[in-house]
């Protein structure tokens, strides 16, 4: 690129964080928003602007699917170094897993919460390579998720335990005249727990990753701001050292997110351990 | 004015969050010493906890954001 495409782009860049800044709060431009300042008018261009976290998750998952089919395809009894870390990471997170649920629960639920744990790990770090944007960072990405697992946690808590296990479970088991006396107690707030469950999952899970882009976009803005004065095209880049503290985030949450499905699951399945 | 005051309560509710969390961490660290065959466990036990303690600075934060 010619040093005025350079300053061209940082120009952009510079606007689209302004305008991104005056409506709301300041955030990095991604590729769609820097098309969005330059062909605004475009119908093309218009659609993925109101469609950016959906494009952005599409992405994820052709990535994700290429990677995937690409180790296994090449897969052997010497691994190749693709099929090597794909792995691991599956290790590691199997032996978490069947750690929670117990060796034949863990491996029943696995694809789920694996599933869960790989996608919003890769939407969470997205945000950070330079023209991408996190699709985590909307409520409505988030929300979907967590409906997916209010949804498969109660499903599997009425095939596990039937619908009058489950109604039981929900009534708090009771046994004994206490027990029944205080159903009127425990049934609504069994049934508000597990409405508020999607709630605070989606909601904890938005939060930070769009406290993270703010704060790096702030930091962003701050090293342009600072060397403005110059024309410069670039900036200082302030929010270096914030993108590890964001690489941490993103992790923890990730693994936050999925290991709270696998507490809510392991909850709805039939206590054993407690019988004997 | 009234949008400073978000503001400072979510200073407070960090405040409240990191002291939570600090001594859930401290527990769980000197757990782990105690126990360190055992640190897988407390691990797990403590990101859950963590996460519940921090989602209470994070609710204070989107109120901020929804508010801002």
């Amino acid at each position: 690129m010619s040093p005025e495409t350079v300053a061209a782009v940082a120009e952009q860049g510079h606007e689209a964080a302004k305008s991104a800044a005056s409506h709301g709060h300041p955030e990095i431009p991604n590729i769609i928003t820097l098309l969005n300042s330059v062909a605004g008018e475009n119908p093309l261009v218009h659609f993925l602007h109101h469609w950016e976290n959906q494009f952005f998750m599409l992405l994820i998952i052709c990535f994700l699917t290429w990677v995937v089919r690409r180790a296994y395809r090449e897969r052997s009894i010497i691994p190749t170094p693709l099929q090597n870390v794909i792995e691991m990471f599956i290790e590691a997170f199997e032996s978490l897993v069947v750690g929670m649920l117990g060796e034949k629960e863990g491996r029943r639920y696995l694809p789920f919460v694996g599933t869960l744990f790989i996608y919003i790990f890769f939407m969470n770090l997205w945000g950070l390579i330079p023209p991408m944007k996190s699709p985590t960072a909307d409520i409505k990405t988030t929300g979907a998720l967590a409906i997916c697992v209010f949804l498969y946690v109660q499903y599997s808590a009425i095939t596990r335990l039937g619908i009058l296990g489950f109604l039981d479970h929900l009534m708090g088991s009771p046994r004994d005249v206490i027990g029944w006396c205080l159903v009127p107690l425990f049934l609504p707030l069994h049934i508000m727990e597990e409405l508020i469950k999607p709630v605070s999952l989606s909601c904890r899970l938005f939060g930070n990753i769009l406290g993270e882009d703010i704060l790096l976009g702030v930091a962003l803005l701050l090293g342009i701001g600072m060397l403005s004065f110059m024309h410069s095209p670039i900036g200082i880049p302030l929010h270096a050292p914030f993108m590890f503290l964001a690489m941490l985030t993103s992790t923890i949450q990730a693994l936050v997110f999925s290991l709270l499905s696998t507490v809510y699951i392991s909850m709805i399945l039939p206590h054993e351990e407690g019988h004997h | 004015m009234q949008f400073d005051a978000y503001f400072i309560g979510l200073g407070i509710a960090a405040v409240g969050s990191g002291i939570g969390l600090g001594r859930a961490v401290g527990s769980a660290m000197e757990a782990i010493g105690r126990q360190p065959e055992a640190a897988g466990k407390i691990q797990t036990a403590m990101i859950i906890g963590a996460a519940f303690i921090e989602a209470l600075t994070i609710y204070a934060l989107i109120s901020v954001f929804l508010k801002g």
